[in-house]
């Protein structure tokens, strides 16, 4: 993993940079306009509203694609920041329940590591909007965790 | 004497026009290139935005998974032509066995193998424009079947 991710890591739990500067870093994060928002070390993430991430124009509902690619982008911070010494994770397979429409409104999303190894991480990713015991949609991920960031 | 009336729109037409109805869709820059009653064939432009590794140039793999989901609902659609329904996701599982290079196209296929009265099964992957034989991905989707008239979703698109 490169040292600038490294170094930026520690500055975000010294509390030097704010944790969203791990979502700044990432294109696709931008994109979707995800939210960090800490209490401590404990974070909450948040996809705002945005024109950009409607999928049916009717109802208006969010794409099922924008709420998936959020859970899988906070689910790889989530697990960065589990890990002691971090390295990078990789997406190995993603797999996701929608259980409602995700209405035209923020969406939140929580994430619980279910098993940390030494190559391979998984975790659990649950995303709500109106209650958090009325999730739009639960998701499970396995992560590969290499030092080297230009092997897949 | 009776015989069905004619379509307006061929498979690819309402899937390019599903497409565009879109708005996170048109943000991806999908391009749907072929469309027929078995699969459905669309690109993705590489984009910067769309980045995951910031060091590598490598595509986010949520980028992959939001376009293969939406290629797999219009294969779905081309499937049901000239019917027209919406189809939300049940679920969805993606693999990601290889890193699409930086600044390649991803091409995504989405096959309906399976239609059953209330749900759609769906084969998905995504390869390298011009690597066709190697995929970067591959994935298995089920979508719910709501019925409702074409003319109503466009026209209510333009509201």
């Amino acid at each position: 993993m490169s040292d600038p991710l490294k170094t930026l890591i520690a500055a975000c739990r010294s509390g030097e940079q704010p944790y969203q500067a791990l979502v700044e870093r990432v294109p696709y994060a931008q994109f979707l306009g995800i939210r960090i928002e800490a209490r401590g070390e404990e974070l909450t993430f948040v996809l705002p509203k945005a024109d950009s991430n409607l999928g049916n124009p009717t109802l208006p509902a969010l794409h099922g694609g924008a709420v998936a690619g959020f859970m899988e982008q906070a689910a790889l911070i989530f697990l960065l920041l589990e890990m002691g010494e971090p390295r990078l994770p990789k997406t190995i397979d993603f797999t996701i329940d929608y259980l409602r429409a995700g209405l035209f409104k923020d969406t939140f999303v929580e994430c619980r590591v279910t098993r940390l190894g030494r190559r391979v991480g998984n975790v659990n990713i649950e995303a709500w909007q109106t209650r958090r015991d009325e999730p739009i949609a639960i998701a499970r991920a396995h992560f590969l965790l290499s030092d080297d960031s230009s092997q897949p | 004497m009776t015989s069905e009336p004619t379509p307006k729109y061929t498979r690819l037409d309402i899937c390019r026009r599903f497409v565009t109805s879109v708005r996170h869709s048109v943000e991806l820059g999908i391009d749907v290139t072929d469309a027929d009653e078995q699969r459905v064939r669309a690109l993705m432009p590489w984009q910067e935005k769309l980045v995951g590794n910031p060091d590598t140039g490598v595509l986010h793999g949520g980028a992959v998974f939001a376009f293969l989901d939406q290629v797999g609902g219009l294969a779905v659609a081309a499937r049901v032509y000239p019917e027209f329904e919406i189809t939300p996701t049940i679920d969805f599982r993606l693999d990601h066995l290889r890193a699409p290079a930086k600044g390649k196209n991803v091409v995504g296929v989405a096959e309906c193998y399976r239609l059953s009265e209330h749900v759609a099964f769906v084969r998905l992957s995504a390869f390298e424009e011009g690597q066709e034989d190697e995929p970067v991905a591959t994935g298995l989707a089920t979508y719910m079947r709501m019925k409702i008239p074409s003319e109503n979703y466009f026209r209510k698109s333009k509201a």
